[in-house]
């Protein structure tokens, strides 16, 4: 019984640890987080394929609304990298970039960032002009950088990636 | 004390109070670890409950106990010390003036009861007094006056206090339901607090020993 206590004990401290650590919000999160630690995790993928299809047609708020549905306790990297991606699409504008869209959209690849294995996130989809999450992650830090070249007239000719 | 209360009801009661010790509700749900003054005090406490005998150590840990009921014994220590630190900071305000004046109070009283070495009892009873008078101020009295709506409390401590700036006193305004998991956690500290193995449970057994022989 005495070595059932200190397994049980070191087990319920680990999941104290655990959720300091990533401060879940919801009970839906902390079960995922679990699931995925144990690798059983798995997205809806009907509500994914929804979202994808929402965000192929600049439906940005719909498409992340079915992506969350489809990782509810924010735990696949994929889905937290197209969120984000979502919000660069939205928040991307020719004269200026929405500072409030695309802060979000780093806080969510900065997420999928943590939730790749070894930080290295590259989702093969012919339709992204950015492939991985580090390139997104650029693109996001620099439309929030005010600089010089902000001021450039030429840069209306700039494309959306 | 039986097996079972040492290998899994008190660790896991004080796990219980670190875990909810730390729990804030805004308009999210924040879990704060304990700074590191709070850990200070934690270990003040944890000196007063072994030198007043509320917590005997050599009841947890000694020569003659098997390995793993050390063990045990060691985890009931640990556990004790991170619900204690983390106690301080559930009572403690987030903030400010009152952050420091509970600070200095806390460290003061800790001193005080150390050097007092009262018996567990004494112990228990302000530790009761202590910690329900810091819920009291910071959930009641410096939520009162942080809330932006207001209400007849706060009117009424704005009536007493007068000519302060109240810049110094307010602190970040949680949900109502902070307050209520502060008091489940702050009872749940003391019920473990007093299911601790003593030195006085050691001198009554000692005594009906030597009465019966």
């Amino acid at each position: 019984m005495r070595a059932l206590g200190v397994m049980a004990i070191a087990l319920y401290a680990a999941f104290i640890v655990w959720l300091y650590a990533r401060q879940p919000q919801t009970l839906q999160e902390v079960t995922g987080g679990i699931a995925a630690g144990i690798g059983a995790y798995r997205i809806d993928q009907q509500a994914f394929d929804d979202g994808l299809q929402f965000f192929r047609h600049n439906q940005f708020a719909a498409a992340r609304t079915a992506f969350d549905r489809a990782d509810s306790a924010g735990q696949d990297a994929r889905t937290q990298f197209y969120i984000a991606y979502s919000y660069y699409r939205e928040g991307w504008g020719r004269l200026y970039d929405d500072d409030r869209l695309f802060a979000r959209g780093l806080e969510r690849v900065n997420k999928a960032i943590a939730l790749a294995p070894a930080g290295r996130l590259r989702v093969d989809d012919p339709d992204l002009q950015m492939r991985s999450a580090d390139e997104l992650k650029a693109e996001l830090e620099a439309g929030l950088r005010t600089e010089p070249a902000d001021f450039n007239p030429l840069k209306i000719f700039r494309r959306r990636k | 004390m039986s097996p079972a209360t040492e290998a899994f009801y008190l660790p896991a009661v004080f796990l219980t109070v670190a875990l909810l010790g730390g729990v804030r509700v805004a308009d999210r749900v924040m879990l704060l670890p304990p700074p590191l003054y709070a850990l200070v005090l934690g270990l003040l406490l944890f000196g007063v409950l072994a030198r007043t005998g509320t917590l005997a150590l050599h009841r947890l840990m000694n020569s003659n106990r098997a390995a793993v009921a050390n063990l045990n014994g060691l985890l009931v220590m640990l556990t004790t010390f991170l619900a204690s630190a983390q106690v301080f900071n559930l009572v403690t305000p987030e903030s400010g003036l009152p952050r420091l004046l509970f600070d200095v109070f806390f460290l003061v009283l800790l001193l005080n009861t150390l050097a007092a070495a009262p018996d567990r009892v004494r112990v228990l009873r302000s530790l009761v007094v202590i910690f329900g008078s810091a819920f009291v101020l910071k959930f009641i009295v410096l939520a009162a006056l942080s809330d932006p709506a207001g209400g007849m409390l706060k009117r009424v401590l704005l009536v007493l206090l007068e000519g302060v700036t109240l810049g110094t006193l307010t602190q970040d305004v949680f949900h109502e339901s902070t307050g209520y998991l502060a008091f489940f956690t702050l009872a749940l500290f003391m019920i473990g607090l007093a299911l601790l193995p003593s030195s006085t449970h050691d001198r009554s057994s000692s005594s009906l020993v030597a009465r019966s022989s």
